[in-house]
């Protein structure tokens, strides 16, 4: 009863934004009851929405096998935890999901600025009409709400154990938002292209929403990235897989995006550029769902293959491409600027960064797709795996890390001498210069791209001390959020750096009560036991690990069996220091009793995620000064 | 021509020049690093170089998973030819004969000396290329 009354409920929210976005553009939005109108009727679209979601959750914690979807998905054996993240664990729960979440930043915009403010009908108009085409993908090909008739089963299916977890549990969720939260820049720029009046800065109405969304695609991009790193056994933290891809992707153009829209936003340079990359940030992440819920590639992430489903969706994500870029280039000429950027300005700097994200985004996404390519045009399978995008990345990266250090002594809007010998620049290069000479006499690195990785990252770190140092003691201004979010950036090049470099493994072959030595430690089998757990079985061994320092702990490696649907699992045990991981998996057991193992030690991997919550954290801070400051 | 109109030109010829440049670089990174999927009768009868990475998909042959301390040596079949295989580290937990396989290395003798293996998780799954020829 309760299912079919959720399902009511999104039809209703599906009419009622369908309302909404017929009045913001059929009728004058200059008019205030018009705009109070569409306001209200986008609030009672997103309560009805709400409701429903809220039911569906309910339903959800109180196991109620007859909604299909939950029955195959949900068990009563689950914490109440895993059962409400279940919801999200398969392709039509997390679809609509991913719709409340689209809605909720329209409504937290709706309810957070004032009705006259401009643009607002539109954008509202907008973001309705994106949750209309998405809220009818999943009503007519996905629907969460099916049911079971007449009997419902009684235990339910199981989610997939590797889901069961607290990362990926809020994962998806933090992805999600950060994802469709840039629908509030997209649907400025598309207000701003139809009302077409050059003087409205639609560019500072967006900029905390997306530096908020690009914070929380920050985080939700990380957290995957350490799920599958502690998860998943193999010990890395990027695989280069498609469904990785197309999150890199949107991350990519939005952080070219928030460095453009700071540009426009200072000097009203760079405006056509900012619009164009507005467009591209959500219609990538658009393309990111369409790629992981069609199924046409082949990915560990990807939901069941459904043809008509990935055929919608490429026709809606089409519609929302082609009318976005004829209102553009009808609006082109509004948009031109008169000025020039002057040479070795901020300006000028961003630019060259913009174009260099653009490289990536070009590079990244010919790699998902080049497969697909190829296997029409030649009738033979193909992958692009990580050498291609080490090929392009690596290189790219150190230029605009390059850049990024030389932009920092230039001065918005004009052009300054930044080439000067007794400066912090010069002192950074020293400094940086002379530590790559250390780092390479002590241990010894042959590598060019590590070294030239470690000078630039040195380089960057060195030269914000400088900066951090004038700015506290000496009162220059500098903008805060962007030192962080730049060390940020430096931590990441030199900790990926070291961590290919030094990381190793190796796996053994050893038996109960025998040792073995790796890297300088004495790694003792001590123990095997077997546990029994509510819905699984386990294996667990124990290693006494003894390292050259005198320091000892204890590995607990498992493996387990999952009795809902007969999955085995590897759970990792991991040693955790600043320096480096200690991380062990166990394999098979052999014929005559040994067991296999494997040992990792992986370098500065602590640092990678680090450096991710360092760029979230001072986008966070930037967006809640920049609320602050309204006020 | 306008002078106006003459440096224009130049910028839009100069963004062409580097942008296709900048393209060629790109697709030339990228033909150089393809991993070519193979079935184990492709293989049979296709040259492979040994410096080139190649993907193989198939079921793991019935029988022929034979294991020598860290190693393991299984056969890659597609019901008409089969490959040797030899890996070195721990196969996933969905590895078992019968079932199926990628692997991901280089050919050495007939041998493919793979430097990972990846079984899907699903108990449905093929690899790409053996649907309908089983």
């Amino acid at each position: 009863m309760l299912i079919e009354v959720a399902h009511y409920l999104s039809i209703l929210a599906t009419g009622l934004f369908f309302l909404c976005f017929l009045f913001a553009f059929i009728l004058s939005a200059k008019d205030i009851f018009v705009i109070n109108l569409v306001s209200r009727v986008y609030t009672h679209g997103f309560l009805f929405l709400l409701i429903s979601f809220l039911i569906y959750v309910w339903l959800a914690i109180n196991d109620n096998f007859n909604v299909l979807y939950i029955a195959q998905h949900s068990n009563t054996n689950l914490p109440t935890f895993y059962k409400i993240s279940s919801i999200w664990s398969a392709h039509e729960g997390s679809m609509f999901l991913w719709i409340v979440f689209l809605c909720l930043w329209g409504v937290i915009f709706n309810l957070f600025t004032k009705n006259i403010q401009d643009l607002k009908a539109k954008s509202l108009g907008v973001i309705s009409f994106v949750a209309v085409g998405f809220l009818l993908f999943l009503l007519l090909t996905s629907n969460p709400f099916l049911t079971i008739l007449p009997i419902a089963p009684e235990n339910g299916a199981d989610i997939n154990p590797v889901l069961q977890d607290p990362a990926l549990a809020i994962h998806p969720p933090i992805l999600y938002l950060g994802y469709v939260g840039f629908v509030i820049a997209f649907a400025h720029a598309i207000a701003f292209l139809v009302n077409g009046d050059p003087s409205i800065k639609w560019e500072s109405l967006v900029r905390t929403w997306s530096i908020s969304s690009w914070s929380l695609l920050t985080v939700g991009i990380a957290l995957g990235s350490w799920w599958a790193y502690y998860e998943l056994g193999w010990g890395g933290y990027w695989f280069w897989d498609p469904v990785e891809n197309v999150a890199l992707m949107p991350w990519l153009a939005a952080t070219a995006f928030v460095h453009s829209l700071s540009v426009s936003i200072k000097s009203s340079l760079l405006r056509i550029w900012t619009i164009l990359l507005s467009i591209i940030v959500f219609s990538l992440s658009l393309f990111g769902a369409f790629i992981v819920r069609s199924g046409i590639i082949d990915s560990v992430h990807s939901f069941a293959n459904d043809p008509e489903r990935g055929l919608y969706l490429l026709g809606f994500i089409a519609i929302l491409i082609v009318i976005s870029t004829i209102l553009f280039s009808f609006r082109l000429s509004i948009l031109a600027s008169k000025r020039n950027i002057a040479s070795f300005s901020k300006e000028s700097f961003i630019s060259i960064n913009n174009i260099i994200f653009g490289t990536l985004i070009f590079s990244t996404m010919l790699g998902v797709l080049y497969p697909l390519i190829y296997e029409y045009l030649y009738d033979q399978k193909i992958s692009v795996g990580a050498p291609f995008y080490n090929a392009i990345f690596i290189p790219l990266t150190l230029i605009a890390g390059i850049f990024l250090f030389f932009s920092i002594d230039s001065k918005w809007q004009r052009s300054v001498k930044i080439i000067n010998f007794l400066s912090p620049m010069s002192a950074s290069l020293l400094i940086a210069g002379a530590s790559l000479f250390l780092i390479n006499y002590f241990l010894a690195i042959n590598d060019y791209s590590i070294l030239l990785s470690v000078f630039v990252g040195i380089l960057i770190l060195v030269r914000y001390m400088f900066v951090i140092y004038e700015y506290l003691f000496k009162r220059k201004y500098s903008n805060p959020y962007s030192i962080i979010a730049h060390l940020g950036l430096s931590i990441l090049i030199i900790s990926i750096a070291f961590n290919s470099e030094f990381s190793s493994e190796r796996a053994l072959n050893i038996r109960m009560n025998e040792s073995d030595t790796y890297r300088g430690y004495d790694i003792k089998f001590d123990d095997l036991r077997l546990e029994k757990s509510s819905n699984y079985d386990a294996v667990i061994a124990s290693f006494i690990l003894n390292g050259s320092d005198g320091r000892n702990f204890i590995l607990k490696p498992e493996k387990r069996k999952y009795f809902a649907r007969g999955q085995i699992t590897t759970e990792t045990a991991i040693k955790i220091s600043p320096l480096k991981d200690i991380y062990m998996t166990i394999g098979d057991q052999l014929d005559d009793g040994s067991w296999i193992v494997n040992i990792q030690l992986n370098y500065f991997i602590r640092w990678i995620w680090f450096s991710a919550i360092m760029m979230a954290f001072a986008g966070l801070m930037l967006a809640y000064s920049l609320v602050r400051g309204k006020r | 021509m306008k002078p106006q109109r003459k440096r224009r030109l130049t910028t839009v010829f100069l963004i062409l020049i580097s942008s296709a440049f900048g393209s060629f670089l790109i697709i030339k990174a990228l033909d150089t690093n393809l991993d070519f999927f193979f079935t184990p009768s492709e293989l049979y009868s296709q040259n492979i170089p040994d410096n080139k990475r190649i993907k193989v998909g198939g079921m793991v042959l019935e029988g022929s998973v034979k294991r020598d301390k860290t190693n393991i040596i299984f056969e890659i079949t597609d019901y008409k030819n089969s490959i040797t295989v030899n890996f070195n580290g721990i196969v996933p937990d969905l590895f078992q004969e019968g079932s199926g396989v990628v692997v991901l290395g280089y050919m050495n003798k007939d041998v493919i000396l793979a430097e990972e293996v990846l079984a899907k998780h699903d108990e449905n799954y093929m690899p790409p290329n053996l649907e309908i020829e089983k």
